[in-house]
């Protein structure tokens, strides 16, 4: 849990904040600023780009001593990707991962 | 005689009397009208019908805006309760979970910042992975922009603020080749979009808190925001020049993990823009 209560509303007035810039700027002022065609297509990888940071650390990390390690999450992301590409479902692609990590943790836990 | 004597008497009450006589009048044309409508001639609308019709068309407009959104309504649910849940399970508390939730507003920059606020990152860091994760909705807006224009700044941002990718996706392929933009219908049918949406949000992602606080975190639900995130990139994985950009930030995010504050964020966002531009250049020539 966290402590630092104020911290963490800063960070939630700041987030709220990225809201109203990013949806309601051009909104406000769109007529005075057309987008050029290279920042829209830098605006297109940004934001994929930053979830991918997101999520690699969450399911390949690296131990503060050991380095780099695999992670039971790798393959079960994986597993849920598989299945997304079969089905095309966004709530399967959830359902399935949560399943695999459940699966293989309680198998290493009866080999383990 | 009497009536211009009440009038003097009592000033205040002209509006009503005016009103009334209006009322009266129009219900007497109208009987007039309908007896023998072809003595009539002016069969322009009364004002109160108009302003009937005008509700009628808002109302009908809402109502399709908020059913041509139905599928979207349903993964939004999800994707609410699952955030609900990851924010409680991650280590915020609940009265944070539902301050974040009301204020926010943004399923990905939530748990984005999740990983970030439990690491202690640094606020502007916070700030700038929500501004990057949020950046597809200035294109949205950039398109939105047309069909709104003629509204008053009050209005165009709170319409902003609310809008949400499903929205979008819903509100665009139905009027892009609309022949005059910015019409009532237009306005009224998104609004119908972000207003079912937002309290559709709204309601799940409070569920998801409450039953957050009920699930033991040895379910690690957490993993379902990783999922719910990977969820919401695979449909836009969607030519190689992405694909390349993905595996790069990807590739970076991985090696730069050790650097402090989580701050290998920047880099792969970087890294993998770049990459990106350059592989959509090279694809176009090769094709070419």
């Amino acid at each position: 849990m966290i402590s630092d209560d104020w911290y963490v509303i800063a960070a939630i007035l700041l987030l709220a904040l990225c809201s109203v810039i990013t949806r309601s700027t051009y909104m406000l002022f769109g007529h005075l600023m057309p987008l050029p065609d290279r920042v829209r297509s830098a605006l297109r990888y940004a934001p994929l780009a930053a979830l991918t940071a997101i999520i690699v650390p969450e399911i390949l990390p690296w131990h503060a001593q050991h380095g780099p390690m695999l992670d039971l999450k790798l393959v079960a992301a994986v597993v849920s990707i598989w299945v997304y590409q079969r089905t095309r479902s966004a709530l399967l692609l959830i359902i399935s991962g949560m399943l695999a990590l459940w699966l293989m943790r309680w198998v290493v836990t009866l080999f383990g | 005689m009497t009536f211009l004597v009440v009038l003097k008497l009592t000033p205040y009450c002209n509006k009503a009397i005016a009103l009334q006589y209006v009322l009266i009048h129009q219900h007497f044309s109208r009987r007039y009208s309908r007896s023998s409508g072809a003595i009539l001639t002016d069969t322009s609308p009364l004002p109160d019908q108009h302003a009937l019709s005008v509700r009628a068309q808002r109302l009908c407009a809402m109502r399709q805006g908020a059913h041509a959104l139905l599928p979207g309504l349903l993964a939004l649910s999800v994707w609410g309760v699952v955030t609900g849940v990851a924010m409680v399970k991650s280590g915020l508390t609940e009265h944070m979970a539902v301050l974040m939730t009301l204020l926010v507003y943004a399923g990905s920059a939530q748990l984005t910042s999740l990983p970030l606020i439990m690491a202690g990152a640094p606020l502007w860091l916070i700030f700038v992975a929500g501004l990057v994760v949020n950046l597809r909705f200035v294109i949205f807006a950039a398109a939105l922009h047309p069909f709104f224009k003629n509204m008053s700044w009050p209005k165009r941002l709170l319409m902003g603020y609310l809008s949400v990718d499903v929205a979008f996706v819903v509100f665009m392929p139905r009027f892009t080749d609309a022949p005059k933009k910015g019409t009532l219908e237009q306005h009224w049918f998104y609004l119908g979009s972000i207003l079912s949406s937002w309290m559709v949000w709204q309601l799940t992602s409070l569920l998801g808190i409450a039953l957050g606080s009920f699930v033991p975190t040895s379910w690690s639900l957490d993993f379902a925001a990783v999922l719910a995130l990977i969820a919401m990139m695979m449909p836009l994985v969607s030519n190689k020049p992405i694909l390349v950009s993905i595996f790069t930030a990807g590739v970076v995010a991985w090696l730069t993990q050790p650097w402090p504050l989580r701050l290998g964020l920047i880099a792969a966002v970087l890294a993998g823009s770049a990459a990106g531009m350059w592989a959509e250049r090279v694809f176009r020539k090769g094709r070419i």
